[in-house]
């Protein structure tokens, strides 16, 4: 069954829909969140609250709309309402600590061929996770709509609330500062 | 700007497959013959595909449950809520059918009463009628309003405590 469908159901107060939509998008609204946030306990419980307002303003979604932009929208709101009580300087200043943590997940092995193969791509990953949680939430922001979620330009331009033109220019310049970073925490490395 | 500067700064979304149909024919068109874009491209590509990439931090399955379990019992309240809400707005429209249809029959009974004491009608003893009619309806709306507050207040209470 998709989403629109469970969306349906929920509206009319279906707890099974609920539960199918959050299995659904847990993977990827916490994803979204942690990177937001940077810190795990406070993604959790935006995770939470996120799922409180769903529940909450479900019936006032508009059904034509699409679900997955309105979902991360609600999410980026309490995500951007949150930093800015806890941490206001962290929506626009780059973060001096860098987040990283590794979970069971992030150890399984992907479809390198060999250890050292396998190696060298984690150890990018790494690279690449450390320099992308320096930057402004701004720009961690599209780039893990636009990689991670493989969102479009137009519906990261929903989520976000800015003109189309305004998020290829934010995801220019978070690509830009990526590589930037990258090249000055390795010299000689890889992204040269 | 030159042409070949208005490509260069599209290589970066043409890596991330940000560009429009249009775009990506420049792009492309314009690196097959300039190797110094074909070469930003390629440095461009491995973040991108980095990117891609990632590992996805998944949420622990305890928090997906308490998650599902608060988002149920919201659920739950508003189905309440709106079933309280639906209840309420039947009962206050029946208690108006009820109001007005009693008047005639309150009228009658009491102008019967009435005509046993004294046979003439007199504008007075309507008057008399009207305002003990009025006293009696505003005495039970005004129970049934303490009622439902008291009511609400517990309904309240028991949330909290749960």
């Amino acid at each position: 069954m998709d989403a629109d469908a469970d969306v349906v159901r929920l509206r009319r107060g279906d707890l099974n829909a609920l539960s199918e939509l959050i299995t659904r998008y847990q993977n990827r609204l916490y994803r979204y969140l942690l990177r937001m946030v940077q810190q795990p306990a406070e993604a959790e419980d935006l995770f939470q609250q996120t799922w409180l307002r769903v529940v909450e303003k479900i019936r006032s979604f508009d059904a034509s709309r699409n679900f997955d932009a309105w979902l991360f929208t609600l999410a980026r709101n309490l995500a951007i309402d949150h930093l800015r009580r806890i941490r206001p300087q962290s929506l626009d200043e780059p973060l001096a600590n860098s987040w990283h943590s590794e979970t069971v997940a992030d150890r399984i092995p992907c479809k390198d061929h060999t250890p050292l193969d396998h190696a060298l791509a984690a150890e990018r990953r790494t690279e690449i996770s450390e320099a992308m949680a320096g930057l402004p939430m701004m720009y961690r922001e599209v780039l893990t709509l636009r990689f991670e979620d493989e969102m479009k330009i137009e519906e990261i331009a929903q989520v976000t609330a800015v003109p189309v033109s305004t998020v290829k220019s934010r995801l220019r310049r978070s690509l830009e500062q990526l590589r930037y970073a990258l090249e000055a925490r390795y010299p000689g490395g890889t992204w040269q | 700007m030159s042409e070949h500067d208005k490509i260069r700064e599209l290589l970066a979304l043409a890596a991330a497959g940000a560009l429009t149909a249009a775009e990506e024919k420049q792009v492309a068109e314009h690196v097959r013959s300039c190797v110094s874009c074909s070469n930003e491209l390629d440095a461009w590509r491995p973040i991108a595909s980095e990117l891609r990439r990632l590992p996805t931090p998944q949420p622990s399955s305890w928090l997906v449950q308490a998650t599902l379990a608060r988002a149920e019992a919201k659920l739950t309240e508003q189905a309440e809520h709106d079933w309280n809400r639906r209840v309420m707005i039947a009962v206050v429209a029946f208690a108006w059918l009820l109001t007005i249809a009693s008047w005639p029959v309150f009228h009658s009974v009491s102008g019967r009463f009435g005509s046993l004491l004294e046979p003439q009608f007199s504008p007075t003893q309507f008057g008399q009628t009207w305002i003990s009619f009025a006293a009696f309806t505003a005495l039970g709306w005004l129970a049934g309003g303490v009622a439902a507050v008291m009511l609400a207040i517990r309904q309240r209470g028991e949330r909290r405590l749960a």
